[in-house]
This record gives structure tokens, C-alpha cells and sequence, in this order.
């Protein structure tokens, strides 16, 4: 076995876990398509190595291999990001639901 | 029946909407739901005498219609239509929508068929035509405006739609289109008139107009793929043991 047939194997695996998060609606559409493009970009790159050497060359790294590294490690600092952004708003709508809620009770305990 | 009018900030329009509403239409029997606006629409449209549902949080149409289906299965009613809060719809077809309802759970009201006279730009145009035709292979009927907001749900529908609403924004539409299809429930369409949006005009560049449409797709293919949620299917064999 080649590393580059374990390579494909787990991209394809990440692919088809995505398909099936999204099947049961526990995966939500907004953040399926950034998942499905990471699992297809990983399938292109391992199945065609020759892709990232190319594209190291044109950027003058003589190792592909870190532009890899470099390349993920980006990929993976935005999607934190977004995850952060994400949890700051879901906290700010909580706050605003909880006070919301809060009050009403208070409302419905005048009325009796 | 229930007519549900999800609306985010539409104080503007909300009151002439709903006083042309009540001719079609007892406004007891007229639900708005507030979708987390920010102006004057939920007293506005309480004042007016609607009942008023409000989101203490922006969730968008789909789930503003989710709440509306869970509230006319609570209340007990056996059809819902929805209006919008724009002044875009016309409470004179109102009547044909429950005629239509006769032979279909669920009916949209189509502006682009036969009988509507609305105007729109080319490329809005194709988009919307492009969108209703790989929808009706879906449908397995011929759809002419599938992203269409006017259309009335049947009993079986609304227990469908109760259990379970898409939520995605903008797809909650056609996805509704999907999953009621998948439910081996019927769909159909109706010619209606429209009004010029009363809001702004809506902007539509090729750019936008071609992710809109990719997301439209990739939304209907998701839809074919998705299981239909347990809840869903059972309240739909209840409503049909009922009947």
C-alpha cells in the first residue's frame, strides 16, 4: 500500500461523513459547503501529487510539502475564526432570549 | 383556516396589508409573526387586531413559518396560507387558493403562469425559471414559481410542515416544495396577480443572481439526499388516519 492511496482513503472517508451530517440535518447547509470543499480539496491533492509541486514552484518552495503545511495551517486558523465569530453571536442571541423570556414571566405574573 | 404573515420590519407596510387582508379574511384568524423586528410591526399589527407571534431574535422566513405551522396545529386549524407582510400579495385570490386546495395539500401561487401579469427584469426572470423548472422534475408538476412566498398548506401539509420546516434562508421555499413532494403529498400551482414590491426594489446583479441560483440548486439536491425527519413522516400518517 502506498501513503498515497491512505491519503484518498481518508479524504474520502471526511467527504462521506460530511454527506452523512448532512443527511440527518445535524450539519446545517451554511457550514457544509466550506467542509465539502476542504474534503474535495483534500481528495484533488492527494490523488494528483503532482499538483502541489507544481504550485510550490511557482511560489519558489522547494519542499511541497510545507506549502501543505502552511496551506492547511490557514485553512484551519479561518475556520477557528469563523467558529469563534459564530459562538460570540449565538452567546449574544442567548442573552437576548433568556432576558426576553425573563421579562415575559415577569409580565404573566402581573396579570394574575 | 390560518393566515400567517411572517414580517420583519415592515411597519411601513404591515397596517395597509392588513386592512385589505380583513376583507378576504376574519383578522382573528390572521397570525403575525414577528420575526425579531426592530420598528413598531408587532404593535402595529396588533393594534390592527392580528394575533401576534414574535421571535425575540432574527431566525428568518422558514422558521418564522415553522412557528406559524406549530401554532395553527395547536390552535387546530386545518389550513394555513401564507401572505406577506410586504403588500406584494393580493387577499382577492384568497378564495381561489382554498378552492384549489380540493385537489392538492399543497397549492403555490404562481405570478410567471398564464394568468399573472408581473413584471421583472430578464435576468430575474431566468433565474426564477431556471429555479421552478429543476424544481417541478422534483415535484413532478409543473411549477412556474416555485420560490413564490403565496400559497396555502392542506391538513396533511400543515402536519407535516408543523413537525418539521426548512429553515435555510432563502431555500425554505423550494425545500418545502421537496419535502412535501417526498411525503407523497400533492403540489400545485395557481395563477395569480402580484403587486410591484411595495419595499425597495430588490437588486439583482448577474453575480448575485448566479449564487443565488447555486445555492437554490445545491439546496434542492440536499433536499433529494436528506431523510425526511421520523416526526414529519408520523404526523403525516396520523393526519392521513384521521382523514
Amino acid at each position: 500500500m502506498t501513503p498515497q492511496l491512505l491519503a484518498i482513503a481518508m479524504a474520502v472517508v471526511l467527504l462521506f461523513a460530511v454527506i452523512l451530517l448532512l443527511r440527518s440535518y445535524v450539519l446545517p447547509e451554511k457550514y457544509a459547503v466550506i467542509w465539502i470543499g476542504a474534503a474535495l480539496a483534500a481528495i484533488v491533492l492527494s490523488a494528483w501529487p503532482g499538483l502541489l509541486a507544481a504550485i510550490s514552484h511557482f511560489f519558489g518552495i522547494a519542499q511541497p510539502i510545507n506549502l501543505l503545511f502552511v496551506g492547511a495551517f490557514f485553512v484551519v486558523l479561518l475556520l477557528l475564526m469563523q467558529v469563534t465569530l459564530e459562538l460570540a453571536r449565538t452567546r449574544d442571541e442567548l442573552r437576548r432570549v433568556v432576558q426576553k423570556v425573563a421579562l415575559e414571566q415577569e409580565e404573566s405574573r402581573d396579570d394574575r | 383556516m390560518l393566515v400567517a404573515v411572517p414580517a420583519l420590519n415592515e411597519a411601513a407596510a404591515l397596517g395597509r396589508v392588513l386592512e385589505s387582508l380583513a376583507t378576504a379574511q376574519p383578522l382573528r384568524d390572521v397570525v403575525v409573526i414577528d420575526d425579531g423586528s426592530s420598528d413598531e410591526t408587532a404593535r402595529i399589527a396588533r393594534e390592527a387586531g392580528a394575533r401576534v407571534i414574535s421571535h425575540a431574535i432574527n431566525l428568518g422566513v422558514g422558521a418564522a413559518m415553522g412557528t406559524a405551522f406549530k401554532f395553527a396545529a395547536r390552535a387546530g386549524y386545518d389550513a394555513v396560507i401564507q401572505f406577506d407582510g410586504d403588500g406584494q400579495h393580493r387577499p382577492e385570490f384568497i378564495p381561489d387558493l382554498i378552492a384549489a386546495l380540493d385537489s392538492a395539500d399543497l397549492v403555490i401561487g404562481s405570478r410567471y403562469s398564464s394568468g399573472g401579469s408581473y413584471k421583472s427584469s430578464a435576468a430575474r426572470r431566468s433565474v426564477q425559471r431556471f429555479i421552478a423548472r429543476v424544481t417541478s422534475l422534483y415535484a413532478r408538476t409543473r411549477l412556474t414559481d416555485a420560490t413564490s412566498g403565496f400559497r396555502i398548506s392542506g391538513p396533511r401539509a400543515v402536519a407535516v410542515f408543523a413537525e418539521h420546516y426548512p429553515v435555510e434562508w432563502l431555500g425554505d421555499t423550494v425545500e418545502s416544495i421537496v419535502l412535501a413532494t417526498r411525503q407523497g403529498l400533492k403540489v400545485a400551482e395557481l395563477p395569480v396577480a402580484m403587486n410591484e414590491r411595495a419595499g425597495g426594489v430588490p437588486s439583482q446583479s448577474i453575480l448575485r443572481a448566479t449564487l443565488y441560483t447555486g445555492r437554490i440548486l445545491f439546496i434542492l439536491g440536499l433536499a433529494s439526499i436528506r431523510r425526511v425527519p421520523p416526526a414529519a413522516r408520523r404526523a403525516r400518517r396520523d393526519a392521513e388516519e384521521a382523514a
